[in-house]
């Protein structure tokens, strides 16, 4: 592990937790994230018994040499963005431990399961209501969106 | 006292028991999870536990802490948490039983603002910069007050001795000063 650094080090210890104990439907290639630490693709199937069964999602992780102090920047990326009030379709996430609610205790797998039970927990398929809006004029970067975490319910 | 042929026997049985180094190795790797610190995931070096019982590096929570100075919570549960509420930790193969938190990264230094120009600065005088001062102490329990009511921010320099403006300033610092020692009596006696 010489030569890396803080964050690096820390990811690559998270990257193989991961790998050894996965949360149920996530799974990531570590070949192609060890090439580059700072970036993840990880796979993720819509649970049984929730609306998104059968489906599958690829999330993408960005993280930046200031990881884990600072958060990650997670997309929803591919040709399959899921349907949900608090995912936009352009693949940014409304969800406060990305942002606001961030800490350096938390992982990529924390979040893998945050965005798991978000979506579990979802009654109906939709998009938030300033889907259209907000995909036209936001940042690239989720991360730089002000946040209103105003509906923890769904 | 045992023969030192007999301890010696006793020894290398441990280590054999242990099946060697390496194994020996992994298997304190497997217990030090315990005392990973909740940050860096590595086993915690110069460690420090919270109130909250939350087991950090003193260099990582330091970093935290200063990651977010306005809002200071326990990267674990959330409960408040600051640089003087934190516990070090020694260990006996600790080397120095030095406070972690006297190493690097040191304390922040205070986040008063000097007036600008005050190159003459005569400490805790009653002298030009006397009522800058006094104000400071007087408000000293709200630490927070003494940065925002910070008078000398844009104070072209203290005036020169003798004029009237000095004399102005001196009065001033020294009723300033009084208002301080009255407000800290009241303080003492409310
Ligand atoms: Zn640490
Ligand atoms: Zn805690």
């Amino acid at each position: 592990m010489a030569g890396l650094s803080p964050s690096e080090r820390r990811l690559q210890k998270e990257l193989m937790s991961l790998v050894k104990e996965p949360p149920p439907g996530v799974t990531v290639d570590s070949d192609v994230i060890e090439r580059n630490l700072l970036q993840w693709l990880i796979n993720m199937d819509g649970a049984s018994g929730t609306l998104y069964e059968g489906e599958n999602f690829q999330l993408q992780f960005k993280f930046s040499n200031k990881y884990p102090f600072d958060s990650p920047e997670v997309t929803f990326v591919g040709p399959n963005i899921p349907v949900h009030p608090h995912v936009y379709s352009n693949g940014h996430i409304c969800l406060s431990i990305l942002t606001d609610d961030w800490s350096p205790a938390l992982s990529v797998q924390a979040v893998c399961l945050s965005i798991v039970s978000m979506l579990s927990s979802c009654k109906e398929k939709k998009r938030p209501p300033d889907n259209a809006f907000y995909v036209k004029t936001c940042n690239k970067n989720p991360k730089k969106t002000k946040w209103w975490y105003h509906d923890d319910s769904v | 006292m045992a023969s030192s042929a007999s301890s010696s026997t006793g020894s290398s049985k441990k280590i054999d028991a242990n099946g060697g180094p390496d194994t020996a190795d992994k298997e304190e790797k497997k217990e030090d999870r315990t005392f990973e610190c909740n940050i860096c995931l590595d086993t915690a070096r110069d460690a420090v536990v919270s109130m909250c019982g939350h087991l950090f590096c003193w260099p990582c929570l330091h970093q935290w802490l200063e990651t977010r100075p306005s809002r200071q919570v326990c990267p674990v549960c959330k409960a408040a948490i600051s640089k003087e509420k934190v516990v070090p930790l020694y260990g006996r193969g600790s080397t120095k039983q030095e406070d972690p938190r006297e190493k690097v990264p040191p304390r922040p230094a205070g986040q008063r603002t000097e007036p600008e120009g005050g190159s003459t600065f005569p400490g805790f005088g009653f002298g030009d910069t006397g009522f800058h001062m006094s104000f400071g102490i007087g408000a000293f329990p709200f630490g927070f007050f003494t940065s925002t009511f910070n008078f000398g921010d844009a104070r072209p320099g203290a005036a020169p001795h003798g004029t009237p403006q000095h004399l102005e300033e001196q009065y001033l610092s020294k009723l300033f000063l009084w208002l301080a020692v009255l407000f800290i009596f009241w303080l003492l006696l409310a």
